[in-house]
């Protein structure tokens, strides 16, 4: 068999990275979870790759003896589960899982270790069960030497769904209203230093210092962009399942839960609109955060546009958009005709106010519909286009830390996905 | 009496407070100590020590500084302040109100600079400089140098200031705020050592032309929770005893943002910067201290063990794990 050059690998990772970027059309839009109570994870070594074309050594929590995924399986429990989680080990060193926020963890294990019980390393095993007692937006992560081991990928997400939770009748976060939604979200926020991951692939174990720690990849749900939007399981990223590309249409309500998984503070924008949060630490902004359906609600809720993403912390937001105060028409309406459902009525009618420029004298995005209105196709010159397959409106989101938003020095990438919002009308699944 | 004066005595001694002069008196000395880390490595700091009286020099320089306890029914806290260090220090006490008069200097460029927040103690000063705060607020307070505050306050020259809202008098327990009660109290003080940096200015290899020039670089190696990083065999913190209402005082003297997560628990986060949230507080198991931020927080445990670690993940010393800043919080039965 030939080796391939480096070249060659150069060039089929552009054309993965290509491939990602241009078939956004039937990327899912929902949160890739796997149903509990009971899970059995194998702590193991596999490769992840970024758009840059770099590979880099991970740890990660793979399911059912599977491939190694970073981040970890998103847990999906009910309030009220027994949770139990079995971890196998097949790393060179003894490791572990804490859940914070999930309060008296049961630990077994073959050892002591300073944070909770260890799986020894190859082949050693450790069980956690808990009471998923309150529902909400949860980390797990390695509780074994943290700075080495979080770095290294051990890391990943539980939703405690609240007890009146229903997929189809009644999405919510949380016991009250203030949580229902339409459509959830993952952004669990992590970063890189290559440097670690370089000396861990060649056993340099003792020449890892993590006090000159210097990220240059950032990543949402394990992926740096333009990856974060590719499909969900797609076969290019078989380490990397879990995409980020939040979709909606005017009116609705999305429910964003970020999660700080790295080490560094992240500030998360939402282009677009505020947000509302409504919880951190898997408890509801709330004078009586325990109290249910019934309690006063998300009352401490906060209205902003960046989110400080903080490690070790989880939030929830409500995110809501219908062209409101744009000042214009987003569909081109003429006064008489009928309200688009979610449509912002106060703008109904009411004319584009820019006389579009001549399309020889324009440099056209990948995202252009050729139309400023919602759900309409333009004329657009030929090879131009194809990424906005609904005619939908397209807003980054990303790191307000600029530097953030590149893949070790290239621009774009890193912590930044795209909000879409679709025409009414648009299956989002 | 005498007995039990000598028991608050040796208490206070243990915790690291100050032998106090009269209430709300300090008489704090600036000076030079060193400390070892769990590696090997000795790193000369700069610290307060607490001194029965001016020029007694009776007191232990230590970082961070002594804990400075003003009583809830005295209203001014008083410094004395005897200074050892190659250079002048003060004191000052952010978001407590106090006369400050500011120093300056003139730059190389003809420039009016700030050197310091509030007048200065001289080095080997012969009589006492007296810092006042004829207000003292409850609350949870960092005070720290006010002088040549970017190389200083790194260095060490910093320390807790509290005073409760009421004390604790018999059977009624302590308010750290006003009807925010406790029955007991853990302090835990966050910073950080640049070793680069402490040998710079111990070898006065620190300034304009020299070795090192500015804290720029700063780049920590040793992260410390009341002046000490973790080390394996490190004893718990003692933090009261099951359903008592344990209030911690979080202070960042560091340089960095630290974030204190709290295992099996959430804590109730009632205070920042020395004002009672007017809500009643959030529950959450996780803070976000940045740098000078102090926060308090009650937990209501049942007896046992809770770990308290730096999610900045701050858990080495230098490249050795585990280490940094790692807290357990014995809960008696």
């Amino acid at each position: 068999m030939n080796r391939m050059n480096s070249k060659t690998i150069m060039w089929l990772a552009s054309l993965a990275m290509v491939l990602a970027w241009i078939f956004p059309g039937p990327a899912q839009a929902k949160i890739e979870t796997v149903k509990g109570p009971t899970f059995n994870l194998t702590a193991r070594d596999a490769h992840i790759t970024t758009p840059d074309g770099g590979s880099y050594l991970m740890w990660g929590y793979a399911l059912n003896g599977g491939t190694m995924q970073y981040p970890g399986p998103t847990m999906d429990v009910n309030e009220g589960d027994t949770v139990t989680v079995n971890l196998t080990n097949l790393l060179s060193v003894p490791v572990s899982i804490v859940f914070p926020g999930n309060v008296g963890v049961t630990a077994i294990g073959d050892s002591d270790g300073l944070l909770t019980k260890e799986a020894d390393p190859n082949g050693g095993t450790a069980s956690y069960s808990f009471t998923a007692a309150r529902p909400g937006t949860y980390l797990y992560y390695s509780g074994t030497n943290p700075s080495l081991q979080i770095e290294m990928g051990l890391v990943g997400a539980i939703i405690v769904r609240p007890e009146d939770y229903d997929p189809v009748t009644n999405k919510r976060a949380y016991g009250h209203a203030d949580s229902l939604y339409d459509y959830e979200y993952l952004f669990l926020l992590t970063e890189m230093d290559p440097v670690v991951h370089e000396m861990a692939q060649c056993g340099k174990w003792d020449q890892i210092d993590l006090t000159a720690y210097w990220p240059v990849l950032w990543f949402i749900n394990g992926r740096c962009a333009p990856d974060t939007m590719a499909n969900a399981n797609t076969p290019i990223l078989p380490t990397q399942p879990y995409n980020c590309l939040p979709r909606m249409h005017p009116g609705d309500r999305i429910l964003l839960r970020f999660l700080g998984g790295g080490r560094d503070l992240h500030p998360f924008h939402t282009h677009g609109n505020n947000f509302l949060q409504i919880a951190r630490d898997g408890r509801l902004l709330s004078t009586a955060p325990q109290a249910g359906g019934g309690g006063p609600g998300a009352n401490l809720a906060l209205s902003d546009f960046t989110l400080t993403v903080a490690p070790g912390e989880t939030a929830d937001a409500i995110f809501e958009w219908t062209g409101e105060k744009l000042g214009w028409d987003i569909y081109g309406h003429d006064v008489n005709d009928p309200l688009e459902p979610g449509e912002y009525a106060p703008d109904h009618g009411k004319p584009f106010p820019v006389t579009l420029p001549d399309k020889k004298v324009l440099t056209f995005g990948t995202a252009y519909s050729g139309s400023p209105f919602l759900g309409l196709q333009g004329d657009l010159p030929p090879g131009e286009g194809g990424f906005n397959v609904n005619a939908g409106y397209f807003y980054m989101w990303h790191s307000h830390n600029e530097k953030e938003m590149v893949n070790y020095d290239l621009f774009p990438g890193g912590l930044m996905t795209m909000l879409i919002i679709e025409p009414p009308g648009v299956v989002i699944e | 009496m005498f007995k039990k004066i000598l028991f608050t005595a040796v208490i206070i001694c243990l915790f690291g407070g100050a032998a106090l002069a009269a209430p709300g008196v300090y008489y704090l000395r600036a000076g030079t100590t060193t400390k070892m880390m769990p590696d090997g490595q000795i790193i000369t700091m700069w610290g307060f020590a607490s001194d029965t009286s001016f020029g007694a020099k009776d007191g232990q320089i230590m970082v961070p500084g002594p804990v400075l306890t003003v009583p809830a029914d005295q209203a001014s806290l008083t410094i004395y302040l005897d200074n050892d260090l190659p250079e002048p220090v003060s004191v000052f006490i952010p978001s407590q109100i106090a006369t400050t008069v500011p120093v300056k200097f003139t730059d190389d460029k003809g420039r009016e600079r700030i050197r310091s927040f509030t007048h200065e103690t001289e080095p080997n000063n012969v009589a006492p400089v007296m810092y006042t705060w004829n207000n003292l607020r409850p609350g949870s307070y960092l005070y720290h140098s006010g002088s040549h505050a970017a190389v200083q306050v790194q260095m060490g020259l910093y320390g807790c200031v509290k005073k409760n809202a009421v004390d604790a008098k018999g059977n009624k327990p302590a308010e750290a705020y006003e009807d925010l009660p406790y029955d007991a109290e853990v302090v835990l003080c966050y910073s950080e050592i640049d070793p680069v940096l402490h040998k710079a200015v111990a070898d006065a290899n620190y300034g304009p032309g020299k070795a090192v020039t500015s804290t720029m670089n700063y780049q920590p190696k040793y992260f410390l929770v009341n002046g000490q990083p973790y080390s394996n065999g490190q004893l718990p913190v003692s933090a009261g005893t099951a359903n008592d209402r344990v209030l911690i005082r979080f202070l960042n003297a560091g340089l960095e943002t630290h974030i204190p997560v709290i295992q099996n628990i959430y804590m109730k986060v009632v205070a920042e910067d020395g004002y009672p949230y007017n809500f009643g507080g959030k529950l959450q198991y996780s803070l976000t201290l940045t740098a000078q931020k102090t926060k308090d927080a009650v937990i209501v445990p049942a007896a046992g063990i809770y770990p308290v670690y730096d999610r900045r993940l701050r858990l080495t010393n230098a490249s050795a794990s585990p280490g940094g800043m790692l807290t357990f919080l014995n809960v008696g039965n």
